[in-house]
């Protein structure tokens, strides 16, 4: 799933590749597209088939903490789409189409971005216990495409115009012109700078407060 | 909690346990359910489908908030102390499934880690836990090329990894094979001879029978038997079966009001004492019909007991 999530952020870099554009958007958008889809989808999937197969009966069992069992659902993806990302990375580095001084913040929006689309993904397996493995599956898959290319994740924001402020509520197209930015592909006030990456942290504190409310690890 | 609840043989301790799912129609699974196990005992709980197995077991493995009532593992509170008695259990759920791409090596091993042992430790119990339900051979292939029993088999090698002083087991040999089924019961007793204690529930009879110390039996939430057994055995006024193979729609019991069960050309009756059990044994041989005498089960007192076949 994992190697697919890496071949289907590339998709568009392909289109970009063969019939000409602006490639510098599409691998800010694969990175994003890597660590969203990475987010959203392996906290769904993974806590759901946990539960179906009974795994986490047998954890809940054991000395462990809910959050360590949290972080490491979300952490353990991440770190195997790792060489993906740094390969989108050191393209876009070798291509000059992201300053090495821009390295920190992007790193940055990428973490917030996978943090946001992680506890989310944990808010809506939280919500959903009921639901099935299968509705699950499918609904993560397609919030998870939902959020990467109907947003300006891909494209940049001020295609939508005056409706560009769209791009500060999802935290794919957030951090991908946080990047834009940072990279200098893009340019906002910076006061909008501050308050989008505001928006972004905001998302990942209100998502963690939420599952940290909801979540119950023993039954009632 | 008082401090009589606290009985130092005590491995787990249950009082006036309810058990209620809510809902649109509330569930009583468990209905002031009082047992007790003893430290180094293998228990084994019975019951049909529905009748609280389960839930008592998810309850003592701090799954599984009780409604009302109170529960102690090791002298520890499952609501205020699930963390403490976290440490000393281990759990395979009913049904589990397993990683495909997990080994057995790796589901002992990663599992014992999670738990907090050393490295060391954690090799040497994942080794032992393997060769115990002879999976050592298989250790590094993966869940998706074991056949099912080897699956059930690594997740049973997990939780004796783990070295968890109580082990809470729902019904992990279902699905086994006879043969797999009696490698395992060869290692619980093994758990049991090195002091672990065991909660078991299990709907063969013949496991119970073998492996339990003690039985009880649930039945739609109430415990309505508990003990060794031949205690259980006691429990019926019938102490003798004779099963009877031929055309027994000829059988005349002489008038006698035994309880009969028919399956077929079979019967099953149910007889209070030797002698009429050999007696319904001769008639039976004079009249050409296949029988043989023997003491109840431990499945016949269960369905007695449970009312399964009250009609």
């Amino acid at each position: 799933m994992l190697i697919l999530v890496g071949l289907v952020s590339s998709i568009p870099l392909f289109f970009l590749l063969i019939f000409g554009g602006p490639i510098q958007q599409g691998l800010i958008g694969a990175m994003i597209a890597t660590i969203g889809f990475i987010g959203l989808v392996a906290a769904i999937q993974d806590l759901t088939w946990d539960r179906y197969i009974k795994i986490r009966e047998m954890i809940v069992a054991m000395p462990v903490r809910p959050v360590s069992y949290a972080i490491g659902i979300a952490l353990a993806p991440l770190l195997i789409s790792t060489p993906g990302l740094v390969f989108f990375v050191a393209i876009a580095l070798w291509q000059g189409f992201l300053p090495v001084s821009s390295l920190g913040w992007t790193v940055a929006a990428l973490i917030l971005c996978w943090a946001a689309t992680s506890s989310i993904g944990l808010i809506i397996s939280t919500y959903l216990q009921k639901a099935s493995v299968y509705t699950l599956n499918s609904m993560s898959n397609i919030l998870g495409l939902g959020l990467i290319f109907m947003p300006p994740v891909y494209y940049p924001e001020e295609f939508l115009g005056s409706f560009n402020w769209v791009a500060s509520v999802f935290p794919t197209s957030n951090a991908a012109s946080l990047i834009r930015v940072y990279s200098g592909q893009y340019s906002l006030p910076q006061e909008i700078v501050l308050a989008r990456w505001l928006i972004l942290l905001g998302i990942v504190f209100a998502s963690t407060i939420v599952v940290s409310i909801k979540t119950k690890w023993r039954e009632t | 909690m008082s401090t009589e609840n606290r009985n130092p043989t005590d491995a787990v301790k249950s009082l006036g346990l309810v058990k209620i799912y809510t809902g649109k129609e509330n569930v009583h699974a468990l209905r002031n359910v009082n047992l007790s196990i003893r430290k180094g005992e293998l228990y084994t709980l019975l019951g049909q489908n529905g009748a609280g197995k389960t839930t008592f077991l998810r309850i003592i493995s701090t799954q599984l908030l009780p409604t009302e009532g109170e529960a102690h593992v090791l002298g520890h509170n499952v609501v205020t102390e699930a963390d403490e008695i976290r440490k000393h259990i281990a759990v395979v759920p009913q049904d589990i499934q397993t990683y495909g791409n997990f080994t057995p090596w790796e589901y002992c091993y990663y599992f014992s880690l999670l738990r907090g042992m050393s490295k060391a430790q954690t090799k040497q119990s994942a080794e032992n836990a393997l060769k115990a339900v002879e999976l050592w051979e298989l250790k590094d292939r993966t869940c998706a090329q074991l056949s099912g029993g080897e699956k059930k088999r690594a997740i049973i090698a997990t939780a004796l990894s783990s070295d968890a002083d109580v082990l809470l087991l729902d019904e992990p040999t279902s699905g086994l094979d006879a043969v797999a089924r009696r490698k395992v019961w060869a290692v619980l007793r093994e758990m049991i001879e090195q002091g672990k204690t065991i909660l078991l529930t299990t709907h063969i009879m013949e496991e119970a029978e073998m492996l339990s110390d003690r039985i009880a039996i649930l039945d739609k939430g109430n415990l309505i038997a508990e003990g060794m057994l031949e205690e259980i055995r006691g429990l019926t006024k019938e102490k003798f079966r004779v099963v009877m193979e031929g055309d027994t729609q000829q059988n005349e019991l002489a008038g006698k009001d035994y309880r009969v069960v028919k399956f077929g050309n079979k019967q099953i009756v149910y007889v209070e004492d030797d002698n009429e059990a050999l007696e319904l044994v001769r008639d039976a041989l004079k009249k050409g019909l296949k029988a043989e005498a023997a003491r109840v089960t431990l499945e016949d007192v269960f369905v007695e007991l449970v009312g399964g076949e009250q009609d």
